[in-house]
């Protein structure tokens, strides 16, 4: 447990949320010489965008461009990280936010933990490892993943038998199996909320039987099976370990579907099933792509001619909604779609091995009981200035990302610059009042 | 071909049935409700394709589809859809406007867009009969037997008047729908074959009477809360009920005309007597689900009634029930009571076979011809002729 950190810390800016838009806020403030700290519930910072494989429209590498990031933050002199940490409140007055946070037990002391990971080798309790969308194991005590940040080993309380093997092998005796979670509150002048997203679960259709098959996937998974270091090194079907030769993209399952609750679009669905049916088509040269789209929504710089790729390349583009997926004997799925390409024949039954649905992006916080931020009716921050994007209902308190609302990696590293910015712009204001007076 | 756009298409559908509650115009046209339904076929595209039409204003093309009568509202649609269309509720409105356009009398269109034109038909069909009836009738002896106190003779001349009169009725109705059909296949080009009509024919009223294609309706059901109770509580169970029971009472009711002298008194256990009463029970059975669903409210297809959904299987209902009371006055009379329930039965079952092609009821008709030219055009030889065409 990091404990340097104590209540007496007074930094400038709070950024909640370790993902790649509040280490784009927390670093373009901390080289305005702020002080910044972030809070990360999570046992290591990069958020979603770690757990890629490639990036739209450039494929280029996500780790290659967000362990730069993340490691930049880590040792930035003006920059301290809490992780397994949660915001329980923000309380504003005067011109203060006072954050209350939960520091969770680690059951390591990160000031004598080395990172050695004898501990992880060592240990015999393995589970599904949630970094690997459970398509790998991961041990009761280990480092979150490769590239984490920071590099040090976490104990699962919740899979450990503390059976000891840790504490024995360990050089530097950093295992302390009495942790307690650690409350603190700190005081600062202003806060960044860039606490991102979740994806709304895959089973919520039943018509798409995702509960009853292993071979409905959700597209993270396909990210960690198509990542060079991800569970497998290679693709696989979750059900059986076959080779796909029929991957289907279903877009819209997530979002804009009232059905399911979620009536926006989450913007990056259409981009990223292009580039993961790009990355598949060279992962696996023989096999049939689908995307069966309501709409391909390609409005960023440079996606339109990504999209256009994508069909030069050989992926099937079908526009139909599916509306039911029934698995098959042997794990084969077949899609119920009313398509346009065949008038005489819209209705159309197609079997896939493999199917991705595009899950839609939901608020991954809801700041509005336990802080003075409003959220908007779709769960998201309400950024109610159109001139101030960044600006939340509450002085002082910006956001960034997918916190605000679906975007994609760009749209949320340049809105996480903005918001450092009007973050520093309201700090130096404040600065220069308190000087005047 | 130039084609006529009506553009107050979609507001018209919405004055029928549920229609004013639903917003159809939301739908975005995914196709989502035609992939999940179990009943779109080959080339069906319903509903999305009616809803299109509606909103675009083809109105001739709505007219002309089979499509339409081909759902049976399983509501499976509209508990799926992306934008909260409710395209089932939708699909009964256009059947009821479809219902409304057909009828050349327009008292369907009264009677389907609201309670009030409903009840002011109803009235008026009651009243005519009421004072029809009423000349003839024999106030003043209670003990009277129930034909001493109504003839039987000016309860059939009535009723035989009646049934030629709505049988008119029906045929052109039945033309109208027939006619739009045809418009639109000869603006296709499709070349149909006589000899393929009576199989068609033939395996429509088969369907119909089995239930078939209304049993792959089951999916909704069996995702629903209802996936615990037995087939015997299912939608197509209570149809079937329902259905089998008026056609047993409806056989009973002419065979008792052609066979049996007016009046003449007959044991119970009579093959006519009981399979009337035997129809009656088990068509109030088939009833007491429909309505206690459309009550709970609690299914999709359930959820949205109009007062025309309720009108139909009451006016069915009080005219059984009404009947099973009067067979009860048969064997122990009840006087002035049982003279009264028989007036009504009489009244109601005229109402009934006279607001055939005006309500819901006019699905018999035109289901079972939607089945028949859809079967008809799906014949092996129409398309072979089809393609010779093109």
């Amino acid at each position: 447990m990091n404990t340097k950190i104590s209540s007496d810390f007074k930094p400038d800016a709070v950024v909640v949320g370790g993902g790649i838009a509040g280490l784009q806020s927390a670093l373009d403030m901390a080289d305005q010489d702020l002080k910044v700290l972030v809070v990360e519930r999570n046992a290591s910072i990069g958020g979603h965008m770690i757990a890629l494989s490639k990036v739209f429209p450039t494929l280029d590498c996500a780790s290659c461009i967000t362990t730069p990031k993340m490691s930049a933050a880590a040792h930035h002199e003006n920059i301290q990280i809490l992780t397994n940490t949660e915001v329980q409140a923000i309380e504003s007055g005067d011109g203060v936010h006072r954050v209350k946070l939960l520091q969770k037990p680690t059951y390591v002391n990160f000031d004598k933990c080395i990172g050695c990971r004898l501990c992880e080798y060592a240990c015999d309790t393995e589970f599904r490892d949630r970094f690997e969308e459970g398509l790998g194991a991961v041990r009761a005590i280990a480092v979150p993943f490769t590239n984490a940040i920071p590099q040090k080993a976490v104990l699962d309380a919740e899979h450990c038998l503390t059976c000891g093997t840790c504490a024995r092998v360990c050089p530097t005796d950093a295992i302390e199996f009495d942790q307690k979670p650690r409350r603190l509150t700190i005081e600062t002048q202003a806060v960044i909320v860039a606490s991102g997203f979740e994806l709304n679960s895959v089973t919520l259709k039943p018509q798409y039987n995702a509960a009853r098959s292993q071979n409905v996937i959700a597209p993270m998974t396909l990210e960690r099976l198509l990542a060079p270091h991800g569970p497998y090194g290679r693709v696989l079907r979750p059900s059986d370990g076959k080779i796909p030769g029929s991957v289907a993209f279903v877009q819209c399952a997530g979002s804009r579907d009232e059905s399911i609750g979620v009536s926006y679009c989450s913007r990056v669905c259409c981009m990223y099933a292009i580039k993961q049916a790009m990355l598949l088509s060279g992962a696996l040269p023989l096999a049939d792509i689908t995307i069966y789209y309501m709409d391909i929504r390609a409005f960023g710089k440079g996606y339109e001619q990504f999209f256009q790729n994508a069909k030069a390349m050989g992926i099937n583009f079908v526009r139909g909604k599916v509306a039911r997926i029934d698995p098959l004997q042997g794990g084969d799925l077949r899609l119920h779609v009313e398509t346009t390409e065949d008038a005489e024949n819209p209705m159309q039954e197609r079997v896939h091995d493999l199917v991705v649905l595009a899950q839609g992006m939901i608020p991954g916080w809801n700041p509005a009981q336990i802080s003075p931020v409003a959220c908007a009716t779709d769960g998201f921050v309400a950024t109610p200035s159109l001139t101030a994007p960044t600006a939340t209902t509450a002085p002082g308190i910006f956001t960034a990302g997918t916190a605000a609302g679906p975007k994609d990696i760009v749209d949320t590293i340049a809105e996480a610059g903005a918001a450092a910015m009007q973050a520093c712009q309201y700090l130096y204001q404040k600065r220069e009042a308190a000087l005047v007076g | 071909m130039a084609r006529t756009v009506n553009t107050q298409l979609l507001g018209k559908i919405k004055r029928h049935g549920s229609g004013g509650r639903l917003d159809v115009s939301a739908c975005f046209n995914c196709g989502n409700c035609v992939a999940v339904c179990p009943l779109a076929e080959d080339a069906a595209g319903f509903p999305r394709r009616m809803i299109r039409m509606a909103q675009v204003g083809m109105e001739k093309e709505l007219l002309a589809s089979e499509d339409l009568w081909l759902c049976y509202a399983c509501g499976e649609c509209t508990q799926t859809c992306p934008r909260q269309a409710d395209p089932a509720s939708f699909m009964a409105a256009a059947r009821s406007y479809a219902i409304a356009q057909y009828d050349f009398t327009g008292l369907s269109g009264l009677a389907n867009r609201s309670a009030w034109g409903n009840l002011m038909v109803f009235a008026l069909f009651s009243g005519i009969f009421s004072l029809l009836l009423a000349a003839k009738h024999r106030a003043g002896a209670p003990d009277a037997p129930l034909f001493g106190f109504l003839p039987g003779e000016w309860i059939h001349s009535i009723g035989v008047a009646l049934f030629v009169l709505v049988g008119l009725s029906a045929a052109l109705g039945l033309l109208s729908m027939y006619l739009h059909v045809r418009a639109e296949q000869v603006r296709k080009g499709h070349v149909l074959r006589f000899s393929a009509l009576p199989g068609a024919l033939l395996s429509a009223i088969s369907d119909a009477l089995m239930h078939t294609r209304f049993q792959n309706c089951n999916a909704v059901e069996e995702m629903q809360a209802s996936s615990a109770e037995p087939w015997y509580k299912r939608t197509w169970a209570a149809h079937a009920a329902v259905m089998g029971g008026f056609l047993a009472m409806l056989i009973a009711t002419t065979l008792d005309y052609l066979l049996k002298p007016i009046g003449s008194p007959v044991m119970p256990w009579y093959p006519m007597r009981l399979l009337g009463a035997l129809g009656g029970l088990v068509c109030l059975y088939g009833l007491a689900i429909v309505l206690s669903r459309r009550w709970r409210a609690e299914e999709v297809p359930w959820r949205r009634s109009s007062f025309a959904d309720w009108f139909f299987p009451l006016l069915l209902a009080g005219t059984v029930l009404t009947g099973l009371v009067t067979e009860i006055a048969v064997y122990a009379p009840m006087g002035e009571v049982g003279h009264a329930v028989f007036f009504a039965h009489v009244v109601l079952a005229m109402d009934l076979v006279a607001m055939l092609p005006l309500t819901k009821f006019a699905h018999v008709l035109y289901r079972t011809m939607a089945l028949t030219l859809a079967g008809w055009r799906r014949a092996p030889a129409t398309e072979a002729a089809a393609d010779a065409h093109a």
